[in-house]
């Protein structure tokens, strides 16, 4: 399961940790990072690599919610609509951005595969409400037409790709 | 003696060792904290906050240091603005606890409302519904009423299959984590977890196979709640209705102690019987769902003649004139074959039957891959009186060696690991992995065939190093001179050699065993338990002083329920019962009695089944004139029989066996049986009588009142003293809540001493050259036990019937890909003159040229392979798949 290049990243990564255990997250990210999600191949890939029991590694897993075991769109997009943003318009700007998506309420993912939108609780960035978190970046103080521009932009990128 | 410390519980005054969490505190001063996560025997977590009770510590003054006191002259105490988790709070001196505080009893109420947001209250059709923890507190501290809305409770499955036996109710769990700490801890099978988290967290199991473990029923013991059930009990009565009978185990030879829930004359569960020197609370999932035999239909239900080719129904009285004519004739040329899950009682009268009325000593216990281990070695230096294994001190050593004790002894390994698990040395020496690799300070990694060496290895260290006990050997040990000599030409460096472990591993595991103050050998079937390893175990015991005392000596392993107890009734051809040796010429062995060539007139076999064993046994049986078949089966063997007779199960009759550590223990009769079905003491009795002999017996407990006029070892062993209920002081020194409807500690067993302790004689001790030798080229064939084999008694128990492992090999990965072997072929293992085919496992963990066949599966084709042998070199081929089909 572990490409070349992932398999020397995993190697680089546990070489940071006392106990192979201790690299479980980063291992998981690592295993999460091409298709968005984790298979069951990944989930004994990962057991396998750091020794630990298979039911350990989906426990935690399932503790934590960046870790998916559904497909996702290519792009996460992760609102937060906790109490501080909520009081800055966070929960009707993410209501905006469904209808604007096409996607029911409780979020979900596009048509075309591009993105996974999701409500979250607090992201840490609360005075800079609205604001989500897309794959690992912060975009703040959102307007609608801020958030239609990245989405435009990334739209064009995943076009160039697939055009290339 | 740790430090003691002197605490107030409710106005009660105890002192208790430092360190004591207040929960046990509170239960010496006789009050009960509330819990839930808290279990004695698990590590405290502190996860459900029910035992929160108020605390209290005497103020000092600040300047002097001095305790302050009030006007009255008490000490002045100054209460935590906060409850404390009694669980994981230990005392301190003069600590003063309320644990019926106003505020206490109103955070129990809160903690159990948040428990019961989402819990379904179905009490009235919940298995655990009378012994729950849950329903218990809740009367007690529990609201009446909820303040959460109805419809937001949570909903999951019923009956989610949390593995093959166990099935999780998510609606009832509380998150307490008893089930995943005890699989992590106790089992050292981390195979549970809590996924997700907040309210929609949740007991799940991945492994392959889910919930893969010997011990998950235990889990559905120390769940507080009904979360967990099994599936052979799952709605099988209300805890009230059923009946308790004290018995013991009798799959295998740890001997744990049961209790046999029955209603209307039929046994609904099985459930540990507390015996904190032995199996403490726990059994295994064999012993737990194996039961199925007694009650079974497919037992034997009359005595059966053969005429013309045709078994035909007789009465007793027919078929034991009969059995007598025939022994008559063939008199002392009789051979007797009893297995060893006979009870003592049984073993005892069989042996008399054969020595006195038949005037024979051709008996036996041992068949097949056994028949070669006579075991003397727990009778010289077997662990004294009093060992307990699962407690042993940080200070002592165990060697284990070549036995596999997670699939042999599965309570025995949970106890060992036990010990390891709190600083105890465990050095884990095999010719493979095995389960307790994971815990052992050291794993010695020998070659199959060498286990007497590296035995004798670890004795010439310990001499080379000068480690030997000066004052014991002085004292107890004969003949250390000669030893020296005899072991100038074995050295550690040989042992080295043939063993395929380092010397410095080897120097280094001596040390460890010279130097503990208590060492232990457990050694097991992998073992082979030949002359040279008994004496090379019994002189590493003697020179490091590590015999005849307490948590001191050896404990061997034996295959079934009652080995122990048939070496010591005298189950054997050339010893009469307490090992004395048979006055004149020893008898036949059961292998010479099963030979085809030299056929004896008459066979009697007793709970046995050599002909499903090997061709070889099979055609003696044929060839033998009379054959007369006791079992409660229709066996491969019985089919061979002129007579069968139908015996009765453990539980439908009373007896005594003798455990792996010697513990001889009575269990009681908890079922009737087939109306015609007899005790197998009772049959060997009426038949003595129609030989003549004026036998008396009328119970198993009249037998063992012979037995301790005639067996000295046995003197202590009568009833009374087998079943006499264990005292208030034992019971307060161990008393766990379980929740159980039943009282579940009501006795102890008794231990015979062995020659070490009961004498203070000196001992020999004499080198034994090693005898094996590992198979010089190709692959060796080991046969290692595991626990869900073919064996006919578990054979009955449907609910455990996908565990049972069908015939199969194991080899490691490598040997698999250089004979380009895939998990899905199956491959002909040959040796001159057999050869079987068997679906091939592969395994990373086998060593390279092993093939691993385990004993007693179906078809046994390991039997047929090794013949009596315990190795042999093995030719392995790739069956192709067209020549499958
Ligand atoms: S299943 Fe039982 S033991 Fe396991 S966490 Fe839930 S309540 Fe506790
Ligand atoms: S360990 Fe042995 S004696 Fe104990 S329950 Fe299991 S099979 Fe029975
Ligand atoms: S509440 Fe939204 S980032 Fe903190
Ligand atoms: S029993 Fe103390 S916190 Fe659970």
């Amino acid at each position: 399961m572990w490409s070349d290049v992932e398999q020397k990243e995993l190697e680089e990564i546990l070489k940071k940790y006392p106990t192979k255990r201790s690299a479980l997250l980063p291992a998981l990210y690592l295993a999460q990072r091409e298709k968005n999600w984790l298979d069951d191949d990944d989930i004994l890939a990962v057991a396998e690599a750091l020794e630990v029991p298979v039911t350990d590694v989906q426990a935690v897993i399932g503790f934590y919610t960046l870790f998916r075991r559904e497909p996702t769109g290519k792009h996460m997009i992760h609102v937060c609509t906790d109490l501080p943003c909520a009081l800055r318009g966070a929960e009707d700007f993410y209501a905006r951005l469904t209808r604007r998506l096409g996607l029911p309420s409780e979020g979900g993912t596009t048509a075309d595969g591009l993105f996974t939108l999701e409500a979250v609780p607090c992201l840490a960035a609360c005075d800079k409400a609205p604001m989500c978190q897309i794959d690992l970046q912060y975009y703040e103080n959102l307007t609608d037409e801020m958030i239609d521009t990245v989405l435009a932009q990334f739209r064009a990128e995943a076009q160039q790709e697939s055009g290339a | 003696m740790s430090e003691l410390v002197n605490v107030t519980i409710d106005g009660v005054e105890v002192q208790v060792p430092k360190g004591t969490l207040i929960v046990e505190a509170a239960k010496r001063a006789g009050t009960e904290i509330p819990v839930f996560c808290y279990h004695s025997k698990l590590d405290p977590v502190g996860m459900c906050r029910m035992c929160l009770v108020t605390v209290g510590t005497p103020v000092r003054n600040r300047e002097t240091g001095e305790f302050e006191v009030d006007d009255n002259g008490k000490q002045v105490i100054r209460f935590f603005p906060k409850p404390m988790t009694a669980c994981t709070t230990p005392v301190s001196p003069g600590m003063v606890v309320i644990t019926q505080s106003e505020e206490s009893i109103a955070d129990r109420r809160g903690i159990l409302e948040f428990l019961l947001t989402s819990h379904p209250l179905d009490c009235p059709v919940c298995d655990k519904g009378g012994e729950c923890s849950l329903q218990d507190l809740t009367y007690a501290y529990g609201p009446g009423v909820s303040q959460f809305y109805l419809e937001d409770k949570h909903h999951s499955p019923k009956k989610e299959p949390l593995g093959d036996l166990i099935y999780l109710d998510s609606e009832r769990c509380i998150l307490c984590a008893r089930c995943v700490r005890f699989e992590d801890e106790i089992a050292g099978d981390p195979v549970l977890a809590i996924d997700n988290r907040g309210r929609n967290s949740k007991i799940v199991s991945y492994s392959n196979p889910k919930f893969d473990s010997k011990y998950s029923g235990n889990t559905t013991d120390i769940c507080p709640v009904g979360a967990l059930t099994t599936r052979d009990f799952r709605f099988g009565a209300r805890a009230w209705e059923l009946e308790s009978t004290p018995s013991v185990c009798n799959l295998c030879g740890v001997g744990c102690n049961t209790v046999l829930n029955t209603r209307f004359d039929e046994i609904k569960r099985v459930m540990p019987r507390q015996n904190e020197a032995l199996n403490e609370i726990w059994l295994c999932d064999k012993g737990r769902f194996g039961h199925h035999f007694n009650g079974s239909q497919n037992r034997l239900t009359t005595p059966l003649i053969k005429k013309n080719g045709q078994f035909e129904a007789a009465s007793w009285d027919e078929a034991l004139a009969l059995v007598a004519r025939k022994l008559e004739l063939s008199k002392e040329k009789t051979g007797g074959v009893a297995g060893a899950h006979l009870s003592n009682e049984d073993l005892y009268i069989f042996q008399k039957l054969f020595r006195t009325v038949l005037g024979s000593n051709n008996i036996d216990h041992r068949i097949g891959l056994n028949a070669n281990w006579d075991d003397q070695l727990a009778f010289e230096v077997g662990a004294g009186v009093g060992t307990d294994i699962g407690r042993l001190k940080s200070e002592s050593a165990i060697l284990v060696l070549g036995a596999d004790l997670d699939e042999e002894a599965p309570v025995l390994y949970l106890r060992v690991r036990g010990s390891a698990r709190r600083g105890a040395h465990l050095i884990n020496a095999g010719g493979r992995w095995t389960k307790l690799d994971n815990i052992a300070e050291k794993s010695l990694r020998y070659r199959y065939g060498a286990e007497s060496a590296l035995a004798w290895g670890l004795v010439a260290a310990v001499l080379d190093e000068g480690l030997e006990n000066k004052d014991f050997v002085a004292a107890r040990v004969d003949g250390f001179e000669g030893l020296i000599d005899a072991m100038k030409s074995f050295t550690p460096t040989r042992a080295a050699e043939q063993s395929g472990v380092s010397e410095d591993d080897i120097r280094a595991a001596a040390r460890t065993f010279a130097k503990a103050e208590n060492g232990v050998v457990l050694y097991g079937l992998e073992s082979g338990g030949n002359e040279s390893l008994q004496a090379a175990i019994k002189t590493l015991l003697l020179i490091t002083g590590h015999a005849g005392s307490a948590n001191n000596g050896a404990i061997a392993v034996l295959p079934h329920a009652n080995s122990r107890g048939a070496a010591d009734m005298g189950i054997v051809p050339n010893r009469l019962p307490g090992y004395r040796p048979v006055e004149g010429e020893a008898g036949l062995s059961a292998h010479e009695m099963l030979s085809p060539d030299a056929p004896l007139p008459a066979l009697y076999i007793v709970a046995a089944d050599p002909a499903a064993q090997s061709a070889r046994y099979k055609a003696a049986i044929e060839a033998t004139e009379f054959v007369v078949v006791q079992d409660l089966f229709m066996t491969e063997t019985a089919q061979l029989a002129d007579v069968v007779l139908p015996a009765r199960g453990t539980a439908e009759r009373d007896g005594s066996f003798t455990s792996v550590e010697r513990w001889v223990q009575a269990f009681d009769n908890a079922v009737s049986a087939p109306a015609l079905a007899w005790a197998d003491w009772l049959a060997f009795t009426a038949l003595a009588g129609k030989m003549g002999a004026s036998w008396s017996y009328a119970s198993a407990d009249g037998v063992m009142a012979e037995i301790t006029q005639t067996v000295p070892l046995y003197a202590e062993m009568n009833f009374d003293n087998l079943t006499r209920p264990i005292s208030l002081e034992r019971k307060m020194s161990h008393y766990i809540y379980s929740g159980t409807s039943f009282t579940a500690d009501t006795r102890e067993g008794l231990q015979w001493r062995s020659v070490a302790e009961a004498s203070e004689a000196k001992m020999p001790v004499a080198f034994i050259a090693p005898a094996d030798v590992p198979p010089a080229e190709g692959m060796t064939l080991v046969a290692p036990r595991v626990l869900y084999d073919g064996g006919t008694l578990i054979a009955q128990a449907e609910v455990v019937s996908a565990h049972i492992q069908p015939a199969h090999a194991v080899i490691s990965r490598k040997d698999a890909a250089q004979l380009g072997i895939t998990a899905d072929d199956s491959v002909t293992l040959t040796v001159p003159g057999a050869s079987v085919t068997v679906p091939v496992r592969l395994n990373g963990l086998v060593p390279q040229g092993i093939v691993l066949v385990p004993r007693n599966l179906s078809g046994f084709p390991a039997e047929k392979l090794l013949g009596s042998k315990r190795l042999t070199a093995v030719k392995i081929t790739k069956v192709p798949v067209a020549e499958l089909a």
